[in-house]
């Protein structure tokens, strides 16, 4: 009976199919799935508190959400966050990287204790740095404030410093994973170039500039890439830290979204801007592309 | 003393007053576990402290810390367990499709970790609503298997492609099924992939707060969710904090600390 019994690149190709095909599955039924029914829901006035009929509101929650102060405010954190966040890791990391980048016991080690902050429960850090910086008892921010460093009711209740210590406390979390990531870019180079420079008579800086940055290109990326997706998402340090206050000073995005959508139960509003926040990641993704394809141009010409 | 070798002592130097800044803030939480309440309200703070165990008691007096540890083992293991039989397969399927469109669905599986959660959290805690699961064990573990699946499918994919195909060609020779091959002969070579990739989604499940602070309810919700309530009244104090930071926090700090070796080959995955 021909049609029944299969040649052995088909079954193979069948084998394959079937076992690849429940991840797939899984991924359209508790990713896409959902992922639709909040775009179609961001077209609509659905509230769960109140009662009647779902109308269709076409783009009003998305006029709303760009008239609405509080979620401005929250546009405006998100990128200055992603932003600030990201360059004072890669700064600090890359430095980090080029002082554990010589192989020895004691950095070993070093590189071992400093992925401590990494693993720590998120939450936790932002319980942290509360407790730590709280004006009247905290270790730090007690001596800040008698030492005049720091308004009467602490850094995370001040309007204009709230926003830039949770950069801090960001960087402080993520600058230890930068590192390792540009660590393990640098110890990918090719050492017979890099001693070729040296013994050409390159000074440290000409070597780092000319031979070092541009290689280690791929990995700074990487490292961007990964950091800014997820400081774009940020929620449990604000969320336990200032609550998105004083005064929005420190809304976000995600803690805006999740706030309307499961404590107001607005939903149609909320997914509105999980919307916005998903246009926001496309375009992303879209310009690190093209970063990336106009650097490798740049080099590849040199 | 050299330049060269003033030089190292001076980078020794950085790292040693790196690594405090990055250390002394996690000594911190748990230190302030064996300090009583006159010791945490200082005027002024104060680094020394008689040791009591005090805030143990008040732990276990105002939490069920047992059942707190059960649900969070029970999210994550489960969690792990989830995404690995489901991501596995698929990342030797896509690295054994000789198909285009097996590297666009593996970068599709790495686009859905970039989906802010919030855009998922929302709708799919409705469904969990309309089908019964809020607050179920369940609930939790299917969104941050959705998650995890697409991490484990892009870094095993690594793996699986690393493997030569003449193992497997061997086996089929040799009259191994297409599945005992997979199973007997694939898997044994990608076993430190495996490991961590079974480490961060534990890592990811115990850690996620978002997720179970909207889908667990009082009788189910993790370590991560029960932090929160453990710091703000008097009785309840930073110092319940770091004794509940022994457990919810402590144990992934040992566990990353104790598989290092893994922990970094996942984190630099993509690297090279």
């Amino acid at each position: 009976m021909p049609g029944i019994r299969l040649g052995f690149t088909a079954r193979r190709r069948l084998f394959l199919v079937m076992i690849g095909l429940p991840a797939v599955l899984y991924m359209v039924l508790v990713a896409f799935w959902p992922l639709s029914q909040g775009l179609a829901y961001s077209f609509t006035d659905y509230t769960l508190t109140r009662p009647g009929p779902v109308n269709w509101v076409g783009l009003e929650n998305y006029a709303d959400m760009f008239a609405d102060p509080a979620a401005q405010r929250a546009i405006v954190n998100t990128f200055v966050f992603t932003l600030a966040a990201v360059g004072l890791q890669l700064l600090a990391g890359l430095g980090l990287a080029l002082l554990l980048w010589p192989d020895s016991r004691f950095n070993r080690i070093c590189l071992a204790l400093m992925l401590i902050p990494i693993t720590v429960t998120p939450l936790a850090v932002g319980l942290i740095f509360r407790a730590m910086l709280e004006p009247d008892f905290g270790i730090l921010g007690y001596w800040a404030r008698v030492w005049g460093l720091s308004p009467a009711r602490g850094y995370l209740a001040d309007e204009n410093l709230a926003l830039a210590t949770l950069i801090v406390i960001d960087v402080w979390e993520w600058t230890p994973l930068v590192a390792l990531i540009l660590l393990a870019g640098l110890k990918s180079l090719p050492t017979d170039v890099l001693e070729a420079a040296e013994v050409d008579g390159a000074s440290r800086f000409q070597r780092f500039h000319r031979i070092i940055l541009p290689m280690l290109l791929p990995a700074i990326f990487l490292a961007l890439v990964m950091r800014s997706m997820d400081a774009f998402k940020i929620y449990d340090s604000v969320f336990v830290t200032t609550g998105g206050g004083p005064d929005n000073a420190t809304n976000v995005l995600m803690f805006h979204a999740a706030k309307i959508g499961l404590e107001f139960f607005q939903i149609g509003a909320a997914s509105a801007i999980s919307t916005f926040m998903l246009a926001c990641v496309g375009l992303m993704s879209v310009s690190f592309v093209l970063m990336i394809r106009h650097a490798e141009r740049r080099l590849g010409s040199r | 003393m050299s330049s060269r070798r003033l030089a190292r002592r001076a980078g020794q130097a950085s790292l040693l007053l790196a690594l405090i800044v990055f250390l002394f803030p996690i000594a911190w939480l748990f230190a302030t576990a064996y300090k009583r309440a006159g010791d945490i309200f200082a005027i002024p703070p104060v680094l020394t402290f008689t040791p009591s165990l005090r805030n143990f008691t008040t732990l276990f007096e105002f939490f069920d810390v047992p059942q707190l540890v059960l649900n969070s083992v029970i999210i994550s293991f489960g969690t792990a367990g989830l995404a690995l039989a489901l991501g596995t397969p698929a990342a030797y399927a896509l690295a054994r499709l000789e198909t285009r469109w097996a590297h666009t669905i593996a970068y599709g599986f790495l686009a859905i970790r970039m989906i802010p959660p919030v855009a998922i959290l929302i709708p799919f805690y409705l469904m969990m609503r309309d089908v019964g699961l809020l607050g179920t064990y369940w609930a939790l573990i299917i969104l941050d298997a959705m998650q995890s699946t697409s991490f484990v499918v892009w870094m095993m994919f690594g793996y699986f492609r690393a493997v030569p195909k003449e193992i497997e060609e061997a086996a089929v020779v040799d009259g191994c099924t297409q599945w005992g091959t997979f199973i007997r002969v694939v898997l044994p070579c990608v076993v430190p992939g495996l490991i961590a990739s079974a480490l961060f989604c534990i890592i990811f499940a115990w850690n996620n707060f978002i997720f179970p602070s909207f889908l667990t309810n009082a009788s189910t919700r993790p370590l991560s969710v029960a932090m929160i309530s453990a710091y703000g009244s008097n009785e309840i104090n930073w110092g319940t904090m770091g004794a509940l930071a022994h457990f919810s926090v402590l144990p992934i700090v040992a566990l990353a600390l104790l598989l290092n070796r893994y922990f970094v080959q996942g984190l630099t995955r993509g690297v090279h």
